[in-house]
């Protein structure tokens, strides 16, 4: 468990990818990341605002907000980039990536299993049982039960009940 | 956690035994009904009662509703013509929203590619001014607009729904442009309600069962409802007793996939016909405060196509459609 | 009189053993599914309601008015307890509530919460009954530019929640009005930032927002540190009810949430989510122990639940007297009085007088019978947080999903609120604060369409804003409040380098 932790341990390593300055102290770098950030963002919506149609016969157009926000966000950005070179940032403590991981692969469970159609009750199961597994627990087959059950108890107070359906797959077609 | 639902899943089951009563099913259709909206909204009740009477009447033995929302129902008529093509267990709710939803959305997918079961029910609009306003009839508002188009505010639901394309049209007939109109959109008929009663609008549209209250008592004026003949009740004439060719009605019908036809087709049609023609029906209808605008499958379809054509010209006139 | 007559006959009809037992059940389901992360009153409501229409009409509308406060007041109780607010109005309550719950006081916040709710209810039901009529003739007369002008208060007292860095505040409510501008232009019905996603063009839902910072983000920022900082939170430390001092600090709180959150409630575009802002802001601002705010203050809990209670009760004005739904709630509840004949509008408290006072007298029945359920059950709610932290997470994932799909089945929004949840975990990582990307998200499309609609009425002339008292006065409250304390500090500054 620990050594796992370790590799991938490195708490910075995704935003080291996106640095090129190698200059910079690596305590200022979420800072610049969250600038360039910030500053994509704005450039996004300024594209967006800029091929807009519609246009208000009386008053301000719709894209008076997406300019308005694009200027705000473009002073935040330089506000950060100050930030980034004046003041040193506490450093990040150390995360447990591995535990992202399984909660990324429990979310991608439930969003594929209603993706594909396999229904709610498997990707309920999916869900509970990686969540379980990310904050330590080894029995995947048990915590995949439970959470099995929980679906289907909630599968069927929504669709007999409450008479308001969540996506079905064939295993629910049969409850 | 589990402790809880277990007291919770009982405690439903407690309140609930008496929600489906046992129906003796003289038809074993089992059927899905898609309302493209959230639930709560009319498209969702126009569902839901429709379930509800298929169920009492024996027609379906089974039906389920399942709410699709998003972009004017847009995203579930997209879904339903995707997902369901050719399945006779599969039926849909949508309205004249849908149809100028699909044109000012571009939606790649519109009415006229489902299959029309029958159309429902149809409301009326209503035209109201303010209970002080010098505005006295609609002759009094089409000299106003003529006056000056800009200065003449209205207020009603969303920009392009059925509110704004009715507004456009009495614009249109009173010689005024229609793309200058000065149309304030509201989420819808209630938000309108508020600028109406506060004096900050000329002249008002919305469904007239919304406004029906301050209607009645006084506090708006109604110069006009939209629908083709006078309705018992609605001391409003009909905007076409007053010499402007306008109708304009907020419609509901029921749809079928695309390619469905033959005996699974005639077999939801019965199924529908009955149902709309059974007593639970009216009564469901008349508890809502709708108005029965019923129409069967063949001349559903030839509105469709004229609804989408007449939606389509408005929309472009007042710059929401290219 | 007669108004007190009619009360009492409301009262000998609901206070039967049979339409106590409508509302304990009423109150009870409410609460339980409002519980849920993801499920707001408005589902709580529109899901229940047809349970409801079996029963008599006495019966049905007494439970049917447990139903709606207890989901009103459940959102509160997953906010306090597990950082995971149910709805949007209980997100300021997770602020402190949860700061509370961790060191211990699960108890006293969940306490406080009931209690405010029950106070903040019982005041603003007594002022529906009462003040109605004479209130939404004012409330009716708020034009777009007041609402400008409210909002840009709002605006100014988000900085409370800001935390240390107001560069780091301002970038997390950057981040909610951009979110803001998604989908299809109200007025316009010009599409913003959709990028061609159909199922974009409604906008983002604030609950999806909240619940994928919220729940999401928070169960990936415990599980990231578990390895290293194994969490435990403390189930309950010293008296899980309130001390002395609790109640001192609390009922001044609850009485100010309630004179907030009524009269905005009542505004036909006022909102729950706004009362409770400005209440957080008041109280950290009155608080004899400001310092306190951040790390777990009972104001903070007390203020914004009553706000939220008090502005439920307050939507009922515009809902009664005028028919109109001012809210999602709102729009379900209406639907549920037409099934039981009752048709709100003007002339409904003179018509049907014995109506609205059988519906008040069900609330304040409703009222009392949440506070009895709740007060009890706050003991087992605290016990949730002894469930081993795996399935603990496991099941607040599994209902903040099930939430999202039930109001929306749509594999988009599901994306979007894994994309939150990122989001919440990288903000929590980073020390940005995650409460006003929310407010963002609810202010900035309100203030959007405010501010242009005054302009479209006064065609474009923005001295309408100051032709207008009222929205002149409160742009001007918004702009003291802002330069204020700036003027202050430069004051303080320039008399020490007199001295």
């Amino acid at each position: 468990m620990t050594g796992m932790g370790e590799a991938i341990a490195s708490p910075d390593c995704a935003i080291e990818e996106l640095m090129t300055e190698r200059s910079l102290k690596p305590a200022n770098r979420p800072a610049v990341v969250v600038a360039m950030v910030l500053f994509t963002v704005a450039a996004v919506t300024y594209w967006d605002a800029s091929r807009m149609t519609a246009r208000a016969t009386y008053g301000m157009g719709a894209n008076a907000a997406s300019y308005f926000i694009c200027l705000f966000l473009v002073v935040l950005s330089v506000g950060h980039l100050f930030a980034a070179f004046q003041t040193s940032a506490d450093k990040a403590e150390d995360a447990d990536w591995k535990a992202i991981g399984w909660i990324a692969v429990a979310l991608s469970g439930l969003i594929g299993s209603i993706w594909l159609g396999a229904g709610f009750v498997l990707g309920s199961a999916l869900l509970f049982a990686f969540t379980a597994r990310a904050f330590g627990r080894k029995s995947l087959v048990v915590d995949g039960v439970i959470g099995l059950v929980m679906g289907v108890i909630i599968f069927l107070v929504f669709n007999k009940l409450l008479s308001l359906a969540l996506p079905q797959g064939p295993f629910e077609r049969l409850l | 956690m589990r402790q809880f639902l277990k007291t919770a899943l009982c405690l439903a089951v407690l309140a609930g035994t008496a929600v489906y009563p046992a129906v003796s099913a003289a038809s074993d259709l089992e059927l899905t009904i898609t309302a493209p909206a959230g639930a709560g909204g009319g498209w969702d009740s126009a569902a839901r009662s429709l379930q509800e009477a298929m169920m009492a009447t024996g027609e379906a033995k089974s039906v389920q509703v399942v709410n699709v929302p998003g972009a004017g129902g847009t995203v579930g008529l997209a879904q339903f013509v995707g997902s369901a093509k050719g399945a006779a267990d599969q039926l849909l709710v949508a309205g004249i929203t849908l149809v100028g939803a699909s044109i000012s959305n571009n939606s790649p997918v519109d009415l006229t590619q489902v299959t029309p079961l029958a159309r429902l029910t149809g409301d009326p609009l209503v035209v109201v001014v303010p209970k002080d306003s010098p505005i006295k009839s609609i002759d009094d508002l089409l000299a106003t607009i003529k006056k000056d188009v800009a200065t003449t505010i209205w207020v009603g639901g969303s920009a392009g729904g059925a509110d704004h394309i009715l507004a456009a049209l009495i614009t249109k007939s009173a010689g005024a442009d229609p793309s200058k109109i000065n149309y304030v959109a509201y989420s819808g008929g209630g938000e309108a309600l508020a600028a109406m009663l506060g004096g900050q609008a000329t002249a008002g549209v919305s469904g007239y069962g919304e406004w029906e209250g301050q209607i009645k008592s006084g506090d708006l004026r109604a110069l006009a409802i939209s629908y083709p003949e006078p309705i018992d009740g609605i001391e409003a004439k009909p905007l076409k007793a007053q010499g402007l060719d306008i109708e304009l009605v907020n419609w509901r019908g029921i749809f079928a996939p695309p390619g469905v036809e033959g005996e699974d087709l005639e077999t939801l049609q019965a199924a529908v016909d009955n149902t709309v023609k059974s007593q639970q029906w009216k009564d469901i209808v008349k508890a809502r405060g709708w108005t029965d605008y019923y129409a069967p499958s063949d001349e559903f379809k030839g509105f469709i196509a004229s609804e989408t054509e007449r939606v389509r010209a408005i929309l472009t006139s007042i710059g929401l459609a290219q | 009189m007669d108004a007190i007559n009619l009360l009492i006959e409301g009262f000998s009809l609901a206070v039967q053993p049979a339409n106590l037992i409508f509302a304990a059940i009423g109150v009870f389901i409410g609460t339980a599914v409002g519980v849920l992360p993801g499920i707001g009153p408005a589902l709580t409501v529109a899901l229940l309601l047809p349970v409801t229409f079996k029963l008599d009409p006495g019966g049905s509308i007494i439970m049917f008015a447990g139903i709606y406060y207890g989901g009103m007041y459940g959102g509160s109780t997953t906010a306090i307890l597990l950082n995971t607010p149910g709805e949007s109005a209980a997100v300021v309550t997770a602020l402190e509530g949860n700061k509370m719950a961790r060191s211990g006081r699960g108890g006293p916040a969940l306490a406080t919460a009931a209690i405010g709710s029950f106070v903040a209810a019982l005041v603003a039901t007594f002022a529906l009954a009462f003040l109605a009529p004479p209130l939404v003739k004012v409330a009716v007369k708020f034009a777009p530019w007041d609402y400008f002008g409210l909002m840009l208060i709002a605006f100014v007292t988000v900085s409370a929640t800001f935390g240390s860095s107001p560069l780091r505040g301002l970038t997390s409510l950057a981040f909610g009005l951009w979110l803001g501008l998604m989908g299809l232009d109200q007025l316009t019905g010009q599409a913003r930032l959709t990028f061609g996603v159909a199922q974009l063009l409604d906008g983002v839902e604030v609950t999806t927002l909240a619940v994928g910072l919220f729940a999401i983000g928070e169960a990936l920022h415990v599980a990231s540190r578990h390895l290293y900082k194994p969490e435990k939170p403390i189930p309950v430390k010293g008296s899980i009810w309130m001390t002395r001092e609790d109640w001192g600090r609390s009922w001044k709180a609850w009485l100010r949430g309630t004179v907030i959150g009524f009269p905005i409630g009542a505004l036909p575009a006022g909102g729950a989510e706004i009362p409770t802002f400005l209440s957080y802001t008041m109280e950290k601002k009155l608080s004899r122990k400001p310092e306190e705010f951040g790390s777990g203050a009972i104001e903070g809990v007390a203020g914004p639940e009553a706000a939220n209670n008090a502005s439920a009760a307050g939507t009922l004005v515009p809902l009664l007297t005028l028919g109109l739904p001012t809210s999602a709630t709102a729009a379900v509840m209406l639907a549920g009085f037409q099934q039981y004949n009752i048709q709100p509008g003007p002339l409904l408290f003179t018509q049907h007088a014995d109506l609205v006072w059988g519906l008040v007298a069900s609330l304040f029945i409703a009222n009392v019978m949440l506070l009895v359920l709740n007060l009890p059950l706050v003991g087992l709610w605290v016990k949730l947080l002894r469930i081993p932290l795996p399935w603990l997470y496991g099941g607040i994932l599994v209902f903040a999903s099930m939430g999202t799909i039930a109001a929306n089945p749509s594999v988009v929004e599901l994306l979007l609120l894994s994309a939150f949840g990122v989001i919440g975990f990288l903000m929590r990582r980073y020390d940005y604060p995650v409460a006003p990307a929310v407010v963002g998200l609810i202010l900035g499309p309100l203030a959007d369409n405010a501010l242009r609609r005054s302009l479209q009425m006064s065609l474009g002339d923005p001295m309408i804003f100051l032709q207008h008292p009222s929205s002149a006065i409160m742009i001007a409250v918004a702009t003291i409040a802002l330069i204020a304390p700036f003027v202050f500090k430069g004051l303080s500054r320039f008399q020490q380098d007199e001295d």
